[in-house]
């Protein structure tokens, strides 16, 4: 078996506001190709992880993004390797879809008066097409329906060419059809190359069908961090506070009657 | 490829022709404002004035040498002072609505305007002057008075509420302006000698500026404005929130206090030569990116040329329509403006 690197190694990471400290010495590693998912009941500080990571906040310990220590790179190095896509609550200007994706290459334009090169132009179309919002290019993003949206942000992370992309619960408001979209694009993104995927999600469905390996928080200490494979449902159980397998297995057994009385075709 | 991008390409063009004809629109409302008045002057004949004025030539004959001192004396200069604080009103209140994601924020709103002119008011009734800074003192005053209001309304709104949301900036700027906006009432009073002078001020008044104060405004407007649309870039990604900024690489900190220092500055120079006029620099930005979209490398130029037009209209229909006595210009701004708040408002609240 040839070893492999990881992209993401997270070594110890603790780090609050304030006086509160938040998370207690955290670490993990993600492999090229991978998913990973972060699980936990609310306040257990998956979102704080996720800001540490692409040194949004001051923490302790180490945090290395392919090749380099992310606490002593500038933002502008970090922002080529990591990029996050999280809820988007609030737009009120209204700039081009094209505009906005554009944005997106702000790290790779130096020099102030950088002008949107060729190349630029060429990656901010490729990430249009690639979530399929090409056509979308001239419309306003104030006037965008949710699902629209979702796919412009998207773009805009691919077209910041990241290794490695963070999802803060991106699909939160969304119908169920546009979170299975996202995460579909996003396995095909994650194939290529050195890239991987970091997400803390919901629902735990999702998570299962999605990533590759969990790790399970609580209290801001990791209790499990396994492949999907090999979960502990019990440890799951334990953190959330409830019987979940017992839960998808009565909403299965559910769904079966009603196939089996014919409501599903 | 290149036929794809024919669009984006054609934007530009239709831009820069809207552009052209928003200059045209500004030399035409400079020129009005100054042919309109006591007495009426026509535009040919000022164009001459000015021409003679600005190259030292001789006056050609027929043209009345009365008027030539009304055009340079009087008229020239408070158009031209209508004009600057227009535009440099109208540029920070662009800035200000990216760096605080909120297209209702203004440095009127949030109190750098009312911080400024508690600040000037200071200076007024206790006569400091400083060798120092010299010509500079009045507007470097207004400057930190400026900043430091502004500061505390931020402050206020993320004690309130963690999450800085609209509502709550607008609600902190607007205490803080009415608190400033009191202290300099009581001023007022105490200072009876000075409250005539004061009251007016607090309005907003080009009569009576001096080509010094109209020198140094022009230089700090072109100054700050040649500095934001380096950063155009920086501001859009900012209208996105502090998250994104960061995470597509802006250095936030550090963005963030350089533009807010220079707003201040900019509002601060302008309050301190003008008294406070407000609603201007709320206006100026949306009715810019409703013709021009949002992207800043558009919207920063075409603010300050809309702002300084629209601030010169505001100060003919001031002088002239209640002629022989002046509607103080601050208050056909707000006469404006109000509804115009209220429209944006609740426009943005039944989308949101």
């Amino acid at each position: 078996m040839i070893e492999r690197n990881p992209i993401l190694s997270v070594k110890g990471i603790s780090c609050g506001y304030r006086n509160t400290e938040i998370l207690h010495g955290i670490s993990f590693e993600v492999f090229p190709n991978e998913k990973l998912c972060i699980l936990g009941p609310n306040g257990c500080g998956k979102t704080t992880l996720l800001r540490a990571i692409a040194n949004m906040i001051p923490f302790t310990g180490e945090v290395i993004a392919c090749d380099f220590s992310v606490q002593k790179a500038q933002r502008i190095k970090v922002a080529k390797t990591i990029s996050l896509m999280s809820q988007m609550n609030s737009l009120y200007f209204p700039y081009s879809v094209y505009e906005t994706v554009m944005m997106g290459r702000y790290a790779y334009q130096k020099g102030i008066f950088g002008t949107k090169n060729a190349e630029d132009k060429k990656i901010v179309e490729e990430s249009l097409r690639q979530t399929k919002a090409w056509e979308l290019k001239d419309r306003l993003i104030t006037e965008l329906s949710g699902g629209q949206l979702q796919r412009v942000m998207l773009a805009r992370v691919f077209a910041q060419s990241p290794n490695i992309i963070l999802l803060d619960e991106p699909t939160n408001h969304l119908d169920l059809k546009y979170q299975i979209e996202l995460m579909e694009y996003l396995n095909e993104w994650v194939k290529k190359g050195q890239r991987c995927v970091v997400s803390v999600l919901h629902d735990i469905n999702l998570a299962l069908n999605f990533s590759d390996k969990i790790l399970l928080i609580e209290d801001g200490k990791s209790v499990m961090n396994t492949s999907v494979k090999e979960f502990s449902l019990s440890i799951l159980n334990e953190v959330y506070e409830m019987d979940i397998g017992n839960y998808m297995k009565t909403s299965l057994k559910k769904w079966n009657v009603l196939e089996k009385n014919g409501a599903i075709r | 490829m290149f036929m794809k991008n024919n669009k984006n390409e054609k934007a530009i063009i239709k831009n820069s022709v809207k552009a052209v004809f928003l200059l045209v629109l500004a030399c035409v409302t400079i020129i009005i404002g100054i042919g309109i008045g006591s007495v009426f002057i026509s535009p040919m004949n000022i164009i001459q004035i000015l021409k003679s004025f600005l190259f030292s030539t001789k006056l050609p004959e027929g043209i009345d040498h009365i008027y030539y001192g009304v055009v340079t004396g009087i008229r020239l200069p408070r158009v031209l002072m209508a004009f600057l604080t227009g535009a440099a009103l109208s540029v920070s209140g662009t800035v200000m609505q990216s760096v605080l994601k909120n297209p209702l924020a203004s440095s009127y709103g949030l109190g750098v305007s009312s911080g400024a002119g508690l600040g000037a008011t200071i200076v007024m009734i206790t006569g400091i002057t400083s060798s120092w800074f010299g010509a500079l003192f009045l507007p470097v005053v207004g400057t930190v008075f400026g900043l430091g209001a502004v500061m505390i309304a931020v402050g206020f709104a993320a004690r309130m509420d963690r999450l800085q949301s609209n509502n709550t900036i607008i609600l902190s700027g607007m205490v803080i302006s009415l608190f400033l906006n009191a202290i300099m009432n009581m001023l007022a009073t105490a200072y009876s000698e000075y409250t005539n002078k004061i009251l007016l001020w607090q309005l907003g008044t080009f009569s009576g500026k001096e080509w010094n104060s109209i020198g140094i405004l022009a230089v700090v407007t072109v100054i700050c404005l040649v500095i934001f649309q380096k950063h155009s870039k920086e501001l859009d990604i900012m209208t996105f929130g502090e998250e994104q900024a960061l995470i597509m690489g802006v250095d936030l900190k550090k963005e963030k206090n350089l533009l807010i220092l220079i707003t201040s500055f900019l509002t601060g120079t302008a309050v301190s030569f003008v008294g406070i006029i407000g609603f201007v620099d709320l206006i100026a930005p949306h009715v810019v990116r409703r013709f021009f979209g949002s992207s800043h490398k558009w919207v920063l130029p075409m603010s300050a040329l809309f702002g300084g037009a629209f601030m010169v209209v505001c100060d003919l229909a001031g002088r002239t329509i209640a002629s022989p006595s002046e509607i103080p210009v601050g208050s056909i701004t707000a006469l404006l403006g109000t509804p115009f708040f209220l429209y944006i408002y609740f426009l943005s609240r039944r989308k949101g």
